[in-house]
């Protein structure tokens, strides 16, 4: 009876299980990343810092360029944490095909592997 | 129908997973690990066996995860019973039994859920098993029950808790216990939602508010952090307590306020309402919730009036503050301000200062969101003061949330009471608090006044419970009221005060009577909680004891002669008179109004009624009826811890013809009271308003003859300063009765033909040294200097 509903929950409730974590992984990373907020604002100056344009020219082109530098300095640091948060999906859905190939595969080859070291 | 099969898969499997438990799980983990390991090993050292190893330690991690992620908590299947009753009650079933109410009880009430209820209820779990059916066949219906409750609060899942409120909800007996302690059976019905509440918190776990870059788009704002208190901060750090209120009428009026594009709210409640929870509820569903990109993302900071008024040292500081903050906020981008009590940014004074213009453009521009928090006569002072300004503020009006509601989040609050200060609060205290807040607190709304009156309850706990008694001693000491039952001491004084009063009255024994009646009514609970304690209207001639019998009541019930509040109607004939009994007291300290605001238990003693404007005795129609008046400034003060007394001398020539011919009062009462009304010295509104018309007869020789020996009592406290007492001889009395009876006057002649019979004589003596410290002196008709 143990051996069977083990077994019945491996391959029922358990895979299925595998899969709804994989997903709430996926969607923990997406908010500890913040990746809504980050796409919407990935060109927007860093913390809001920007000087407002003078009148001439060498002020305008001034504010232009500090302007551009915070939108610079905004772009890398959301840019680096987007590839953060994207190299950590890769690693998620590697991790959850895995999962989800050899948690059927796992009884099986236990088995296997006690046989073939019995023979 | 539903049943308790213990058979069941689930059953099985809750019992399994208790079996393996934590500990269970490690030892699985350990053994995997060093099977997987040291198999690993010996392939690598290429023994053969290894494989199996291997194998085994995979075979071991199986129910490992099977306990981590089922065994553990067995989920709900389907919505039978057996599919959802929670994994953790059908551990504590015996697999082997054949339950019925009683022994499922008996199973479940040591559990954390079902001690929930019985404590909070006060019921002696451990002393309950003569309350539930012995027969099983009575569960199916229990069982039943259980799922309703579960359905009722949507829930997946039927707790312990559920469980153990069917069986006690089900029980006449546990019915029949609650009603001797006071409460009733509804009652847990309330406590079940409470330990509801708190189930949904703990299951919901740590909440997420957004992750690393939210606000990197956002601008710095060191200003606010200095000058201000960021609401979301603070949820996101401790953790939000708002839940209940997130979807209160209050925050989704806010909300559809900012979403349909209003820039600033102008959040309208009285003091207790919630505006400050308000903010931080709307704060925590911002926080929490998909939201309008109109208020995605947005901290609320609330501005802290004192720390701006104190940075700024030279003039036109304040001003550069204000506006280096909201330039501030604006660059931001992603702040709104609160201003909690806002009438301090609104007009100029010790605490505050005037920043409308400063907030003006801001309203006018609309770029960014302000939330003022203001009672609604701080918004009706601001419409008159500044229409413009008001003008711009989309109003959000708060308003007191039904019983049930206000009871949920004193519940809630308890909840916090009882973790910080390790006590615990039964629902009877929860209930007091809100009846006691409602009556004697009429400044502040609900929830505030039961809130703060719980915890002032606190620190009168008995052995770590605040009981209905510890919320009684918290209002009788905040308010000087009388909540509680009436001790051992003060009963006996309530059965016997006719006597007590006797001792400083003579006879008027029926009007004696009457008012003690009624003073013991109210005191044992029995009378309408919703008027004065008691209202009499006193008619009969003057100096027969009208006066002396409210002062006699202020000082027996209310211990203290001094605990009269007395108006001298004649002095309110004007119509503008009405003003100065329902001034609020800044301008007129003997207001009535401010008086009983002071003192709300008192004797309130208007004296010749009669004479009052009709617009005053209007007014004591609703005084009488509601027991409550609303003074000047929109507030209402209760009079419901009072006794009211009128007094008239209309009529007393007719008490004295009908005594004179020999009646007796009863006979000619009502009689009299028609006469008052044809007469039109009354109207038959005010008459029926009273509980009691007394009607008081004059004094005759020998009731007078009492009342010099009364009074005599008095001079000789006066003359115990130089240790002399005085005694007059019956002659005597009935001299300065003959001398000071005037049937017109009543006694009220007596005092003055005493102070000349005796403390004349006596004062001669003493200057003539007749008399020396330590004598007794009897005095005699002939004594007597008149």
């Amino acid at each position: 009876m143990f051996m069977l509903d083990l077994f019945g929950w491996w391959y029922g409730t358990g895979w299925t299980g595998v899969l709804r974590a994989t997903k709430r992984r996926f969607s923990g990373v997406a908010q500890a990343f913040s990746i809504q907020a980050l796409t919407h604002t990935l060109f927007a100056p860093w913390k809001r810092i920007i000087t407002s344009p003078g009148a001439s020219i060498n002020d305008k082109l001034r504010a232009l360029g500090d302007n551009l530098i915070s939108r610079l300095v905004g772009f890398t640091i959301r840019f680096f944490v987007l590839l953060a948060a994207m190299l950590s999906f890769i690693g998620l859905t590697i991790i959850g095909v895995l999962e989800l190939i050899v948690w059927p595969l796992l009884p099986l080859l236990a088995i296997a592997l006690i046989v073939k070291g019995l023979l | 129908m539903d049943s308790l099969d213990l058979q069941h898969v689930r059953a099985r499997h809750a019992r399994l997973g208790k079996k393996i438990g934590q500990g269970g799980f490690y030892l699985l983990c350990i053994l995997a690990a060093i099977c997987v390991l040291g198999g690993a090993a010996m392939v690598y050292v290429h023994i053969h066996y290894g494989y199996s190893v291997v194998g085994s330690g995979l075979l071991v991690l199986m129910p490992a995860l099977w306990w981590r992620f089922y065994l553990r908590d067995v989920p709900p299947t389907d919505a039978t019973f057996m599919g959802r009753i929670s994994s953790h009650c059908l551990t504590l079933l015996k697999p082997d039994m054949k339950y019925s109410p009683a022994s499922l009880w008996e199973a479940i009430r040591s559990d954390s859920q079902a001690s929930f209820i019985t404590q909070h209820l006060l019921l002696q779990s451990g002393s309950m098993q003569g309350c539930f059916s012995e027969d099983p066949v009575a569960l199916a219906s229990i069982l039943t029950d259980a799922v309703r409750i579960a359905n009722g609060y949507d829930s997946k899942t039927i707790e312990v808790g559920y469980l153990a409120a069917a069986l006690l909800e089900s029980s006449p007996v546990v019915a029949d216990m609650l009603k001797h302690m006071k409460a009733t059976p509804n009652d847990i019905v309330p406590v079940r939602d409470w330990l509801h509440r708190l189930l949904v918190v703990l299951h919901a776990g740590p909440q997420q508010f957004g992750g690393i870059g939210r606000d990197w788009a956002s601008g710095f704002t060191p200003h606010l952090n200095q000058f201000g208190h960021n609401l979301s901060a603070s949820i996101e750090r401790h953790g939000g307590h708002f839940s209940a209120l997130m979807d209160s009428p209050g925050v989704r009026d806010m909300k559809t306020a900012f979403s349909q594009g209003a820039a600033t709210i102008a959040l309208i409640g009285p003091d207790g309402i919630g505006k400050t929870s308000h903010a931080y509820a709307l704060a925590q569903s911002v926080l929490a919730e998909d939201q309008d990109p109109v208020l995605q993302h947005k901290q609320i900071i609330e501005l802290d009036a004192a720390a701006i008024i104190s940075a700024a040292r030279q003039p036109g500081q304040l001003e550069y503050i204000l506006v280096n903050l909201f330039n501030e906020a604006i660059h931001a981008g992603n702040i709104m301000l609160f201003f909690d009590d806002a009438q301090l940014f609104f007009h100029t004074g010790p605490g505050s200062f005037d920043a409308t213009q400063i907030l003006l453009p801001a309203l006018q521009g609309g770029v960014i969101q302000l939330i003022f928090a203001m009672t609604p006569h701080d918004y009706e002072g601001l419409r008159a003061s500044n229409m413009a300004f008001a003008g711009l503020l989309t109003p959000v009006v708060l308003r007191e949330r039904p019983e049930p509601e206000i009871l949920a989040v004193l519940a809630d609050t308890a909840t916090q009471y009882e973790a910080r200060n390790n006590m615990l609060i039964p629902y009877e205290a929860i209930k007091t608090a809100y009846t006691l807040s409602g009556r004697y607190e009429a400044d502040m709304a609900y929830p505030g006044k039961a809130i703060r009156l719980l915890e002032q309850s606190l620190p009168h706990a008995t052995q770590g419970i605040v009981t209905m008694e510890s919320v009684e001693a918290a209002i009788e000491q905040t308010r000087g009221v009388k909540a509680g039952a009436a001790a051992p001491v003060e009963a006996d004084e309530l059965l016997h005060l006719e006597e007590r009063i006797h001792e400083r009255m003579i006879n008027q024994t029926r009007a004696v009577q009457v008012v003690s009646d009624a003073l013991r009514r109210a005191r044992a609970g029995v009378a309408n909680p919703k008027r004065p304690i008691g209202s009499f209207l006193f008619l009969g001639p003057t100096g027969v004891g009208k006066t002396e019998l409210a002062k006699a009541i202020a000082a027996v019930y209310f211990k203290d002669e001094t605990n009269m509040i007395r108006l001298d109607m004649s002095e309110y004939q004007q119509e503008v008179d009405v003003s100065r009994i329902l001034s609020d007291g800044q301008h007129e300290s003997k207001s009535l109004i401010f008086n009983i605001r002071q003192h709300p238990f008192s004797v309130v003693l208007l004296d010749e009624i009669e004479k009052a404007h009709p617009n005053i005795l209007n007014l004591l129609l609703q005084m009488l009826d509601e027991g409550q008046l609303t003074d000047t400034s929109g507030r209402t003060v209760s009079f419901k811890d009072a006794v009211i007394i009128a007094t008239s001398n209309a009529g007393a020539d007719r008490i004295r013809q009908h005594i004179e011919q020999g009646e007796e009062l009863e006979q000619f009462e009502s009689a009299l009271t028609d006469e008052l009304i044809n007469s039109g010295q009354f109207k038959p509104e005010l008459l029926n308003r009273f509980d009691e018309i007394v009607l008081f007869r004059p004094l005759k020789p020998e009731e007078l003859a009492q009342v010099v020996r009364l009074m005599l009592g008095e001079v000789n406290k006066t003359l115990a300063n130089q240790n002399i007492s005085v005694e007059l001889s019956d002659s005597a009395v009935m001299r300065i009765v003959t001398v000071g009876n005037d049937p017109r006057l009543g006694a009220r002649p007596m005092r003055r033909a005493l102070q000349r019979a005796v403390e004349n004589t006596i004062a001669g003596k003493i200057l003539r040294h007749e008399i020396n410290p330590g004598d007794h002196v009897t005095l005699d008709a002939p004594d007597l200097s008149l």
